[in-house]
Parts: structure tokens; sequence; C-alpha cells
């Protein structure tokens, strides 16, 4: 097990800063996600910690050795891609123990080890077959075989499953999930899927152009989002962002200008101790298990899901209310939140 | 019974049909009248009587020498030219495939020597190579490796190589092109993948890029071969199969058969005989490589 420590990590590629003097301190087998939209470093990050990119500047410490000019093999870490990045050419058997044969380790080990991950990861009765004649979700777990199979000390992903189709990616992420329970290892997990990083991390490090906005458990990041951004990266649907409309938190100063911040769910009936508000129902999209509305309100339109039994029809008046202690304010200069 | 062909595949043979006229008129009828000519024992210097004689010239020339001889020297010219090629080519795309500055010049420049016509190529290296004012004689002279200059092409032990050496000169550009496509299809992943594994800069070679490079090694090594065991141009402006027999390879035994001798039966019987010695080696190529494929 190893805990990772970035001291003021940055890469520049040219004139162009891709990650800049990131400080960010993964704990010894935590679930580490780095979110964020696609160009926002998360990858880069990942990639230097592996020693696939060299660090322009600062400190890559894995417990208290400093690794940062080390070769990718000299580091023991294990990488999963989003490609699968397996050799076409080995079979499974073969993929799966290539990493120990580099390492020269006795034959009869590395069988051993093979039989030992294939079953874990029910790979079995496809140890023969090559790539090609795999399913994307088998391919995945092959890649995860042949990362495991080291038994290293850090686990990377480079955003494993977006390839797969939604249902694979919800039985790959228990895997994944249950993966880290059995070998309690570090895994640094990179991904632009809220879904995935809220429930695989410990914590997440959400970040934007190079710099991490939030460092914070999911339900941190959901709850108590740092900024803008943040609060409207995760959520779905987004959170509603008004200026006007919505009531001000009794927290916030007279007079100073704010966005008031209200997720969808965070609606009841009227009621006491509730705020009330009121608007035209614009759209109704029922969901199944609960109704998605968007309701025009003086300030703007606002996006609600509500109890499938509340029974709203488009071109209706609807009133609702709202637990000013579940708003959220966010200064309008800085986009930064303003605590209560 | 009616053949019924749908509107598609009627467009098709009609569009089809101009390219398969021309085709059959200017491949299919020489071919055809060639083995036709090659059972007969035509001799331009009697031309009225060209007896039919069946297998004669086959038999006959399967049992000269000379054509021993001949074969002999293709072999080794055509295994020195394509092994030394790939592997040159290898080497070249490899470099190619690294990113710096000058790459795309390089590339370019890369291409000059095949662009050059086969004459061309045979005349200069002809003169790098000569005995009074070649470039190989001064330049090996100043380096003070030799002490006077020498007749290279006229050295029976080293002609083939020479002639080789020019061939290679103007070959290798268009294999390491063919290998560099490949090489830059193969994504990048693999070798981050293999570099995370702790494989070394030879490892991810034998790995990565030489399996991916197969289908590419395959065209190179089927392409290449089938050009030098026919190759005929270098041998007529260089050496004219001399000094001796010294270069004196299928090729160049059909030329003298067919257009110093004017036996034409006889020279097209070996034009048979050279076009399924070549089929007959690039079936084995392929089959090689293809086992290790599969």
């Amino acid at each position: 097990m190893a805990a990772i420590t970035l001291q003021g990590v940055t890469k520049r590629y040219g004139s162009v800063t891709a990650v800049q003097a990131l400080d960010l301190a993964i704990h010894e087998g935590e679930f580490m996600v780095l979110l964020g939209p696609s160009g926002c470093g998360k990858t880069t990050t990942l990639n230097m910690i592996a020693g696939l990119e060299e660090i322009s500047d600062g400190t890559l410490l894995f417990d208290t050795t400093d690794v940062t000019r080390l070769p990718p093999h000299k580091r023991e870490v294990a990488m999963v891609f989003q490609s699968y990045a397996l050799y076409p050419n080995k079979t499974v058997a073969e993929n799966i123990a290539f990493p120990l044969k580099l390492r020269r380790v006795p034959k009869a080990e590395i069988e051993r080890a093979v039989a030992g991950v294939a079953e874990q990861l029910e790979l079995t009765p496809l140890l023969g077959r090559r790539p090609n004649q795999l399913s994307g979700g088998q391919r995945q777990r092959v890649a995860l075989g042949r990362a495991i199979v080291r038994q290293p000390s850090v686990f990377l992903m480079d955003e494993p499953l977006s390839n797969l189709d939604a249902t694979l990616r919800l039985s790959m992420r228990s895997l994944i999930k249950r993966l880290h329970h059995q070998l309690k290892a570090t895994f640094v997990y990179v991904t632009h899927d809220q879904a995935e990083a809220l429930t695989l991390a410990d914590r997440i490090a959400v970040m934007r152009g190079g710099v991490v906005q939030q460092l914070d458990t999911p339900e941190g990041i959901y709850e108590r989002p740092a900024n803008i951004f943040v609060a409207s990266f995760l959520g779905s649907p987004q959170i509603n962002l008004l200026r006007e409309g919505l009531p001000r938190p009794d927290w916030v100063a007279e007079g100073r200008d704010v966005i008031i911040g209200l997720r969808p769910e965070d609606v009841a009936r009227p009621g006491e101790g509730l705020a009330t508000l009121g608007g035209r129902v614009e759209l109704v999209s029922p969901l199944g298990s609960e109704t998605q509305l968007e309701v025009a309100l003086s300030g703007g339109s606002v996006t609600l899901r509500v109890p499938k039994d509340w029974r709203v029809r488009e071109g209706e008046a609807l009133e609702f209310g709202v637990d000013p202690a579940r708003l959220h304010a966010f200064d309008a200069a800085t986009e930064q939140r303003i605590a209560p | 019974m009616r053949l019924r062909l749908s509107y598609d595949d009627r467009s098709a043979a009609i569009l089809v049909f101009p390219v398969l006229a021309v085709l059959l008129v200017v491949a299919a009828y020489p071919i055809l009248y060639s083995f036709w000519v090659s059972l007969h024992d035509i001799v331009l210097t009697r031309p009225l009587r060209r007896p039919f004689v069946w297998f004669e010239n086959y038999e006959r020339m399967l049992g000269d020498a000379r054509f021993h001889t001949a074969v002999l020297r293709t072999t080794v010219y055509t295994v020195v030219t394509v092994t030394v090629t790939t592997v040159l080519a290898v080497g070249v795309a490899l470099f190619l495939n690294e990113s710096f500055r000058g790459n795309k010049l390089l590339n370019a420049l890369l291409l000059l020597p095949w662009a050059t016509p086969s004459i061309v190529n045979g005349l200069m290296w002809k003169w790098i190579y000569d005995p009074t004012y070649g470039l190989m004689n001064a330049l090996l002279v100043k380096l003070g490796l030799l002490d006077s200059y020498r007749a290279w092409l006229g050295d029976p032990d080293l002609t083939l190589f020479l002639i080789s050496n020019a061939a290679i000169w103007k070959q290798m550009p268009l294999a390491a092109l063919l290998l560099l496509v490949t090489m830059k299809a193969i994504p990048d992943d693999l070798y981050r993948a293999a570099k995370v594994d702790g494989a070394t800069v030879f490892q991810r070679f034998v790995h990565v890029t030489l399996p991916a490079l197969k289908p590419g090694l395959m065209l190179v090594l089927v392409y290449e071969t089938m050009i030098s065991i026919r190759h005929f141009d270098l041998f007529l402006i260089m050496t004219q199969g001399g000094p001796g027999d010294a270069s004196y390879t299928l090729s160049w035994l059909i030329y003298v058969e067919t257009f110093r001798s004017l036996r034409f039966g006889t020279g097209a019987a070996l034009s048979y005989l050279l076009a399924m010695l070549t089929f007959l080696l690039s079936w084995l190529v392929i089959r090689a490589l293809g086992e290790r494929n599969a």
C-alpha cells in the first residue's frame, strides 16, 4: 500500500499549462476519483502519477519516497486504460501473465497467479481466447486482471468504463468497488461521469482548467459545492441557479449580489417551515419512479424532480415548498460558495 | 435458364466491362500467347520453321548449366536484397515514427531514391563504383581505408552485392513508408500499458511493434521478393551478367536467350519458370507469416 502526495505538481506543454501547481494528498488504501470535463487535466495528472508524462514542476511522493523522476515500471503502479490496451496477438492468459513474465517470475508461480486472477474475475473459460474474440466487458476484465496480477500498491484507472454500455457499466462499477475492498490498495480513478465518481469514491477531486476546484467526500461535494462550477457539474438534472425568484437564505448579507442554487429534488408540498413558491408548469416529463417538471418562476425557469403522485399537468399553476436550509448561495462575482 | 441480374449487378457489369476488355487484350492475351510460344521451337534466325515441341524447351533449360547458375545467383541476390531492405526499412520506419524537428522533411526526402527512375539509379551507382573516377574509390582512399582505386564491379565476389546495394537504395524507401503507415496505426495506449507493465524499449518492440507490424511486413516481403527476383535493369546497366557469370541472373538469362540468341521459344519457357518461382516464393512467405499470425 502507498499514500500518494502531489506537491505543487505542474505540467506544461510549451506555453499551455495542463495542470497547475496541484497539491493533493491521497491516503493509503483510499479510492480517489479525479472528476472533471474533458481537458481539465485529470488524465494528465493520472499519467504523471503513472510516470507516463514527465512532471514539469513539483514533487510526487509515494509514501515518503520521491518518485518524481522514476520511470513507470519502477513505481509499482498498475494502470487500466479506457481502450483496454490489451496486446492483440496474445491470449487472455498471456495478457494477464505479461507483467509477471517481464519480471522473470518463475513459470509455475505465473500459472498459479493467472489462474487465481482468472477465477476472481470469472475469466477462466476465456483464458485461451484473443482480445478480438471478447466482448467489451470481458476485455475490460482482462485489463483489470493484468493490473491486479502484480499486486501493486497503486491502481490507476483512466476512464475504464467509458467504452461500455450502460448495463455493463453498472456491473463493472460494483466489480471495481469489490476489488478495492478486497485488495485494500490505493486507487486513483479518472472519470467525467459524476455517477461513477459519487458511487465509487472515498473522496473526489473536481478539476477544471488544471486546477482542483474542490476536494471532499462525495456527500460533501454534492451537499456543499465549493463554487458554481462544482455545483453544476454534479447532479442530474443540473442544479437550478437563479439571481431572483428563489428565497434568499438568512445567512446571506442584505444587499450582497448572489446567485441562489436549488437542487431539483429539494422541493416538497408547501408546509410549515418551508418557503412557498409558485409558478406555471411548462413541461412534464414522467420518469417512472418520479416526474421531472419545468416550472416558470418570476426570476426564470427551474427544473424540479417530484414524486409521481403529484399529478401535475402542463399549463397549470403549481405551488411548492422549499426548505431555505437546503438552498445554496454563491457570490455573483467570484462564484464561490457563501457558507451558512 | 436465363440469368437474372439485379439493377446493381447489371450496372456493375457494364461499368467493369471496358477495363476487363482492355485487361484481356493487354494482359491475358500476352500471357497465353507467350505460353503458346514456349511450346514451340522459335528461333528468329529461321523465322519460317517453328515446330511444336511440347515441353522440350522447358526440359532443355532445366538441364542447362547456365540455368542452374542463374537460379543460384538470383537466389543469393533476392535473399540479400529483400533481407537488407526489410531490416533497414524497419529501422528507418522506427526512426521516422518518433516525433522530432525536421521529421516531415525527412519523410519527403526519404522518397527521393524511390522516385528516381531505375535507369538513372543504375547509372548513378555505376559511376559511384567506377574504377577511375568513382566516388566510392575517392572516399575510401581519402579515409585511408583503401590504398588504390579498385574496379569494384569487376570483382566477381562483390558484384552481386554491389548491385544489390543499388537496388536496396531505391527500394528501401517505399518499404519503410509502408511499415511506417502500419506503425502509425498502433495505438499509443499499447506502448503506455507495456511501459507500466515494465517492458524495456526492446521488449516493447518485440511485444507491441513487431506483432502489429506483421501485415505490413508480409506486404513488404512479398512485394520486395517479387521485384528482386525479376530485377533486370540494374544488371543491364551495371554488369551485363558479368564479370564471367558473377551476375548472371534468371532475368539476364532470359534476355540473352530471347534478344541476343533470338531463341524466343526457350526465352518464353524461362519466363514461365521465373513466374512460377516468383509465385512459389511469395506463397511460402505468405504462408510462413500467416501461420504465426493465426
